[in-house]
């Protein structure tokens, strides 16, 4: 099982004031933008991930695969699988490039 | 009020933390040597952190006094390393030996950071006002580096030391440290009685900046950091801060040793009690967070050409030479 495991150098943290703002103007059929919801402080920089990215990355605690942070999202979100596992797997991949997640490889 | 900062920010990134103003130095620049509070039991100090830890800020730095002083400090720590919080503390390394080291490292200390003043013992004893210092605080890197913790040093800069901060970057070097703060000096406590000695002039702040962002610039074995908000102006300024001017009340605040917040350690406004008071209430409506910021552009800073990177400068500053958070930070050159 390849569980996907952020890096633990990374301090990050949830807005979520800012995030029930954007899951609120979602539900009102407001554009969202890419505003962010989770910071990440990385080597005295902050970055920060939007909505989805940030529901991807605080999911990736080592106990869940790609395929089930998907089916996760899916009931969150309204949009077809495919589509939904298309955009989390290159979310995923460009922060596996960066460093900032890693696939857990232990088994059970 | 709508706010930009709290609108990005839910609460600070550090709280800084005296938890005691009992100190074993006296040292010439010292903020808290007649500060006085009482200081709150372990239990109290485990309810603080879980408030924190509540309120999702990732970093406590202790401070003070000097918090090796408490007995309970690892024990503190290690119940903040367990509620997700990352821990780093200033010392002026008396009291770290190797057992002391091997306490920091299994309590979870993140880094800690070493005060040395000078590199030259002498200079460093007098500033400290305690003999045999120097090498303490240099033998506190070398446990520090044995017990394998990451180590900062420290160094206010000041009259004794702005022409030679070069040799204080090699004692770093000799000592494996990865990164020096060069502190800028704040006229509060000691350092406001003792400023006419100690303080440097505008001018020469502006010279020992222009050279040691250049020694940064050139330097790659070893992290550089300043804590100035004033030398946004200047060539070689590369930083891209998270806010701009001073940091204190936006990205963090202060807790005395009896739970009273203040938005940093020189800047003695008591904006709420993280025990008794909400602090959602504080950190989105104290209207001495948000003066500061907030700033309208005071005296020389109207009409600046540079206002907008440096807000004034050092708040602290400001508010210990003339009362008023807005006025211009004495140390600015333009």
């Amino acid at each position: 099982m390849k569980r996907l495991q952020r890096n633990p150098d990374i301090v990050w943290r949830v807005e979520k004031r800012r995030q029930q703002a954007v899951i609120d103007r979602l539900a009102a059929g407001e554009e969202s933008g890419d505003e962010g919801t989770v910071i990440l402080l990385i080597s005295g920089m902050m970055h920060q991930l939007n909505l989805l990215g940030g529901m991807i990355w605080a999911q990736c605690d080592g106990s869940r695969t790609l395929a089930q942070i998907v089916t996760q999202l899916q009931a969150e979100f309204d949009v077809e699988t495919a589509l939904l596992q298309a955009d989390v797997q290159e979310f995923i991949d460009d922060l596996i490039e960066r460093g900032w997640l890693s696939y857990d490889q232990s088994t059970d | 009020m709508t706010n930009p900062l709290t609108e990005q920010f839910s609460a600070p990134l550090t709280f800084n933390w005296a938890l005691s103003y009992s100190c074993n130095f006296a040292c010439s620049h010292c903020y808290s040597r007649e500060e006085q509070c009482d200081e709150l039991g372990t239990a109290e100090l485990k309810q603080i952190i879980d408030r924190i830890a509540a309120h999702q800020v990732p970093f406590i730095n202790f401070g003070g006094g000097e918090p090796l002083m408490r007995k309970d400090l690892f024990e503190i720590t290690a119940y903040a390393r367990q509620q997700g919080l990352n821990v780093s503390m200033n010392s002026n390394g008396w009291l770290l030996d190797r057992a002391a080291a091997e306490q920091i490292k299994a309590s979870g200390f993140r880094s800690v950071g070493i005060s040395i003043d000078s590199a030259e013992a002498a200079l460093h004893d007098d500033f400290r006002n305690r003999p045999g210092s120097f090498l303490r605080a240099v033998a506190a890197l070398d446990a520090l580096a044995e017990a394998g913790v990451r180590s900062t040093m420290s160094s206010v800069i000041s009259r004794i030391n702005h022409k030679s901060f070069r040799d204080l970057l090699d004692l770093a070097r000799e000592h494996r440290v990865s990164q020096v703060y060069l502190h800028n000096f704040k006229c509060s406590g000691r350092g406001f009685k003792n400023r006419e000695d100690l303080d440097l002039t505008p001018q020469e702040w502006k010279d020992f900046y222009l050279v040691a962002l250049q020694v940064k610039q050139e330097t790659k074995d070893l992290l550089i950091s300043f804590d100035d908000p004033v030398i946004a102006s200047l060539p070689g300024y590369e930083e891209n801060p998270l806010v701009k001017g001073s940091s204190c009340g936006k990205l963090s605040l202060n807790l005395r040793p009896n739970g009273d917040i203040t938005p940093c350690g020189f800047i003695p406004l008591v904006v709420g009690n993280i025990l008794t008071d909400d602090f959602e209430e504080i950190w989105y409506n104290s209207p001495t967070l948000n003066k500061m910021r907030n700033k309208e552009a005071k005296g020389k800073c109207q009409g600046c050409n540079v206002y907008e990177d440096c807000l004034g400068g050092c708040t602290a500053r400001a508010f210990a030479t003339t009362g008023d958070l807005s006025d211009p930070d004495p140390h600015c050159w333009k």
